[in-house]
């Protein structure tokens, strides 16, 4: 036990997700997984083939058919325009296509989640964080609503990869000041210090809330 | 972070994606276009002409069925299992211990700590504060050795960087009780509970 709390004593100038686990871990965490889809395309699978093992086994026995024979039914393929409505065919082939391309978009899409990764500052020493945008965002709405003195309702913040959006509605006759907002959201950024970067911009409308 | 097949779910589905997509393309590019079918024609009954030769070269003495079925019978089932396989690997992971290791002190054996331990201490010291919805703990094992995830549900307007760096100091009290250094996940999301609960105005 001792040797394990030296270890650890020894190796705390490096950060923990410098690790490769860790860092498949924050893999795992910041991409969506495919097992939905996944486990879908293996079930369409096993329904086709169990229907072929049960024509095919009964075929091998030289029992007459359950639908179609596998011949008869290879043959009409061979034979295709012929013997199906045109359109029919196209709607069947369009059907195909189109599942055909949710699943190769799906197994080559990077599906990157709206999360970003947490750095963590120099002295102190992080375990890998993760957090979702909508917390960031939320977060960061607080700041921007202190430092433009508005309700939580005139502000509104988009967070997404590489990007941060602050919308403000100053009250009617009570100005914004843009820098100042902007300041506060960066400040805010920059202590958080998120994987990747993003940039902040801040957006005053022209029109106020009157009321507020 | 759990061992769902990451490379192969993506390979799958692409190969399977591709097959589908080409089919479909065919069964289109034969209804609109003619020149597309009588290429089919000519390819297809050229193919179908030798699986057929095959098939009557393979029939069992003195009986018109081949034995070639009972192949594509066994073949299919082995892809059955194969994609039943596949499925089974989808979302394990889920770890019961924390810590297994040979005890080199007087009483002879192993030390084992469950990962209940790291689960209910956590959950204890998070549980009461006001800047939380919610927070669960779960073991996980990753390739072989114990990690932990720490699901946090702050309230809206929490800043995510303080709260990392508190329950981070919450897991290194924990790592000195076990004695052991464990991987660590924490991720800090947002749920109904959070986007419809009460902000936090006061800390």
């Amino acid at each position: 036990m001792s040797s394990s709390v030296e270890n650890r004593e020894m190796d705390s100038g490096t950060r923990r997700s410098d690790r490769p686990d860790m860092r498949r871990i924050t893999y795992r965490e910041t991409h969506s997984s495919r097992a939905a889809v996944s486990v879908a395309a293996a079930i369409l699978v096993l329904v086709l083939a169990a229907y072929g093992v049960l024509e095919s086994g009964v075929h091998a026995v030289g029992q007459p058919a359950w639908l179609i024979e596998p011949q008869v039914a290879a043959q009409r393929i061979v034979d295709l325009p012929a013997g199906i409505s045109p359109l029919l065919l196209a709607v069947i082939g369009a059907v195909l296509a189109m599942l055909g391309l949710i699943f190769l978009l799906n197994g080559v899409l990077p599906g990157k989640r709206a999360r970003h990764l947490l750095a963590g500052g120099r002295g102190e020493r992080l375990p890998a964080v993760v957090v979702d945008d909508e917390v960031i965002a939320s977060s960061l709405a607080r700041r921007a609503r202190l430092a433009a003195n508005v309700t939580p309702e005139q502000v509104m913040v988009v967070v997404s990869q590489r990007q941060v959006l602050v919308n403000v509605r100053p009250t009617s006759g009570v100005p914004v000041d843009q820098d100042a907002v902007l300041a506060a959201v960066q400040d805010e950024l920059d202590r958080m210090m998120l994987e990747p970067v993003p940039v902040a911009r801040v957006n005053v409308t022209a029109s106020g809330v009157i009321g507020a | 972070m759990n061992s769902t097949p990451a490379l192969l779910n993506r390979i799958l589905l692409t190969v399977l994606g591709l097959f589908l997509l080409a089919a479909g393309i065919l069964l289109v590019l034969l209804a609109t276009l003619p020149p597309a079918a009588s290429w089919w024609h000519a390819w297809a009954a050229g193919a179908w002409g030798g699986v057929n030769q095959l098939f009557d070269s393979t029939r069992f003495p003195g009986r018109p069925e081949s034995w070639l079925w009972i192949v594509v019978a066994l073949a299919l089932l082995a892809l059955m299992g194969l994609m039943v396989a596949w499925i089974a690997q989808q979302g394990k992971g889920r770890a019961n211990l924390l810590a297994a290791e040979y005890d080199p002190g007087g009483t002879p054996g192993d030390v084992r700590i469950g990962g209940g331990v790291a689960e209910q201490a956590l959950r204890q010291a998070l549980e009461g504060r006001p800047d939380l919805a919610g927070a669960t703990v779960t073991t996980y094992d990753v390739k072989g050795s114990p990690a932990l995830k720490v699901r946090l549900l702050p309230r809206q307007g929490v800043a995510p960087h303080l709260l990392a760096a508190e329950v981070s100091g919450l897991l290194d009290a924990l790592e000195s009780v076990v004695g052991k250094e464990i991987p660590v996940l924490i991720h800090i999301g947002a749920g109904a509970r959070t986007r419809f609960g009460r902000a936090e105005r006061v800390r």
